[in-house]
């Protein structure tokens, strides 16, 4: 029997040790490109496949290079970078996710095809697709799916809404005429109907014609605002009665901080809400709870003080994520957003309220991607627009709302060291999720910290919340007038006291 | 016969337990590690964030120190008085240094994914903690992203985005105390 012993033995070891053998022995796979089939090497490690980026990246004209830290891959002038540490490549500020982080062999940079599949549909809108039967990665020109389209049409608050719900993202254009608003879709879609009579104010009919959703509208002073959502995607299209436009006067090519003159529409946010209950104060109150307080008030005192129409982005317990709120704000083309806040801190005895806006850092990236989005949009409408042009403008747009921003949150800041006498903790900018893709002026108030005991016993009593409510009332007036007397709608009042307080720069003031 | 048997399966195992070593050969980072003194950024009692330096043993390559001193910084100051940026239970997952200057830290722990009820004070000293420790100690590194459990996330409590790379700001940090 122990003659068997060693035979046993290697018949189970030379298998095994054939496969991790074979397993870290280069291979090779193909790649097909529209010029023809290549050969590329792969690498197999840990049951992770790796092709060489380099015969990848070069057969398709790139180039491949190394730095201090990992590669830098360029093709069609798109760069991206990688890293033997991470999983995540980087392409613009966008990341591209492997399962596994890239290896080097032999100092050649290998990665799991996923890279490619990430960097090619940035760089040249290509696919790429491993097919592991075959062995073959194919790079070939990105094949849309189809997506199928759901329409409904509702009048609320004498605002004619279509919401077209789509299986997954499509890319689109809109074109304006009198009467006629058009969804040129570019991605395949899957129509519901070929046409279908609404019974509506301002929509009668709608008509799928191939790609494109025409939509009939009863006059032509009805003018329709599109924008989309995500998760699921949607494009929503509000209808609403409108000044008829001058025949010939092509649609502007981007939105102004106000359509019409003048603050009218104001939508306010009370931060958090449903289980996100913010911070808790030490006697257990939620700042989710505190803001709804605050900002049921502060609707009232802004719609009868102002005669504002003010929309509050939710008005009871529920969870609204911080996408929706902005988009609630845009959708109702609001003319200023302030989102209300409570604030907490460790530091003992952290007192007072500050106000904060849009920092430029994430405001630049949020135009640049709000840019390609118009321009993406426009382009059905005029195609002979420079996108240059168009980006200059909207960063000029987004420019005019930091600025507008800015005075707002001073506003805000300033009355509400007068009222209430808590320190003044200053104007400042941040990267604040809720403000990013507000197409207005936004701010966001802190008003005192729930963490603090004194204060959030304060917060608690009507008499602090009205004075609260009054202050930002107050601050909302104040930039109202100015804004209007700047755009010469308004007069100025005849006793414009300039504002006691210390103003602001543009990152911080205060202490 | 036996013992011939029996060599050549052990060299055949041998031979095949070599070959990772070859193939990761130029993965294989400089295992130095020397004492550096590095600044960490804790929040001072006037409510910015204050630079402590603190002499850390760390590797010599980028990739490997950068997660060391995510770690000291988690750990919290030296100072007893000083509060933590972060929940206790917050860790590190992983800390990439990308070719682009832009560093990826990878959080993770029970009150960051079940959610920091926090406001937005303290969630931006805990952001801009790592955003300045990694910038002040890495000349390499020029932004910081977060990551939640691996995945991007929205924010850490609600307020400040994450969904884009950060820079150091400079209000955040006490001007004497950098």
């Amino acid at each position: 029997m122990k003659r068997f012993v060693p035979f046993v033995l290697l018949a189970v070891l030379v298998p095994a040790i054939t496969s991790i053998v074979l397993a870290q022995q280069p291979s090779q796979a193909t790649l097909r490109i529209s010029a023809g089939d290549r050969p590329v090497a792969t690498v197999t490690l840990s049951g992770q496949l790796y092709f060489n980026a380099g015969d990848v990246v070069t057969a398709l004209g790139g180039t491949i290079t190394p730095d201090s830290t990992g590669f830098r891959v360029t093709l069609n002038n798109v760069v991206a970078a990688f890293g033997p540490d991470s999983r995540f490549g980087v392409v613009r500020d966008d990341l591209i996710e492997m399962p596994a982080p890239p290896i080097v062999v032999d100092g050649k940079p290998y990665v799991p095809w996923q890279f490619f599949q990430g960097f090619f549909k940035r760089a040249i809108d290509n696919e790429a697709v491993w097919d592991p039967a075959t062995r073959v990665l194919a790079v070939r020109a990105a094949q849309r799916n189809v997506v199928s389209v759901q329409a409904s049409v509702t009048n609320v608050q004498g605002i004619s809404k279509i919401v077209l719900s789509l299986s997954g993202p499509a890319e689109y254009g809109i074109v304006k005429q009198p009467g006629l608003y058009t969804v040129a879709f570019r991605t395949p879609i899957h129509a519901p109907f070929a046409e279908q009579s609404v019974e509506d104010p301002y929509v009668q009919k709608l008509t799928f014609a191939g790609n494109e959703l025409r939509i009939q509208l009863s006059a032509p002073e009805v003018v329709g605002d599109a924008y989309k959502l995500e998760n699921p995607f949607r494009i929503v299209i509000d209808f609403r009665k409108g000044a008829a436009p001058a025949p010939g006067v092509p649609p502007p090519a981007v939105s102004r901080p106000v359509d019409q003159p003048g603050i009218r529409t104001i939508v306010i946010d009370p931060g958090h809400g449903g289980k996100e209950v913010g911070a808790i104060g030490p006697s257990g109150m939620y700042e989710k709870d505190a803001t709804l307080a605050v900002c049921r008030k502060l609707a009232l005192s802004l719609g009868s003080k102002l005669g504002a129409r003010v929309v509050l982005t939710r008005d009871d317990d529920s969870v609204i994520s911080l996408d929706q709120r902005t988009a609630i704000a845009n959708q109702y083309k609001a003319d200023l957003f302030l989102s209300v806040h409570m604030n907490a801190a460790v530091v003992k005895g952290a007192h007072g309220s500050e106000t904060y806006f849009l920092s430029l850092d994430a405001s630049d990236e949020l135009a640049k991607k709000a840019a390609e989005g118009e321009n993406a949009v426009s382009a059905a409408a005029q195609p002979t627009t420079s996108s240059d042009l168009k980006l200059i403008l909207w960063d000029l747009a987004q420019q005019e709302y930091l600025n507008e921003s800015s005075k707002f949150a001073s506003a805000i800041q300033e009355e509400m060291n007068r009222a209430t006498g808590v320190q003044n903790r200053g104007v400042k900018q941040a990267p604040f999720k809720v403000l990013v893709g507000a197409t207005m002026p936004a701010a966001l108030v802190e008003v005192a910290f729930i963490t603090n005991p004194e204060e959030e016993s304060k917060i608690k009593s009507d008499a602090y919340q009205n004075m609260v409510v009054d202050a930002i009332t107050r601050a909302v007036q104040r930039y109202k007038t100015d804004y209007e007397t700047r755009i010469g709608v308004a007069q100025p009042p005849p006793a414009a006291a300039p504002a006691t307080t210390t103003t602001t720069t543009a990152t911080r003031t205060g202490t | 016969m036996r013992r011939v048997v029996l060599g050549i399966a052990l060299l055949l195992l041998v031979g095949s337990c070599k070959k990772p070593t070859r193939l990761m050969s130029n993965l294989a980072v400089a295992n130095k590690v020397s004492v550096r003194s590095v600044r960490l950024y804790f929040q001072g009692p006037d409510m910015l964030l204050a630079a402590e330096t603190r002499n850390v043993s760390l590797p010599e390559n980028p990739a490997g120190a950068l997660s060391v001193v995510v770690r000291e910084l988690l750990k919290g100051s030296a100072n007893s008085t000083v509060a933590r940026s972060f929940p206790a239970d917050t860790v590190l997952r992983a800390a990439y240094l990308l070719p682009d200057g832009t560093v990826f830290v990878d959080l993770g722990g029970p009150t960051l994914t079940q959610g920091w009820g926090t406001g937005s004070h303290e969630e931006l000293m805990a952001v801009y903690s790592v955003v300045w420790t990694v910038t002040a100690n890495f000349t390499e590194a020029k932004r910081v992203r977060l990551l939640l459990n691996g995945e991007p996330a929205e924010t850490l409590a609600g307020h400040v985005a994450l969904d884009r790379p950060l820079r150091a700001a400079e209000w955040v940090v006490d001007p004497r105390r950098r």
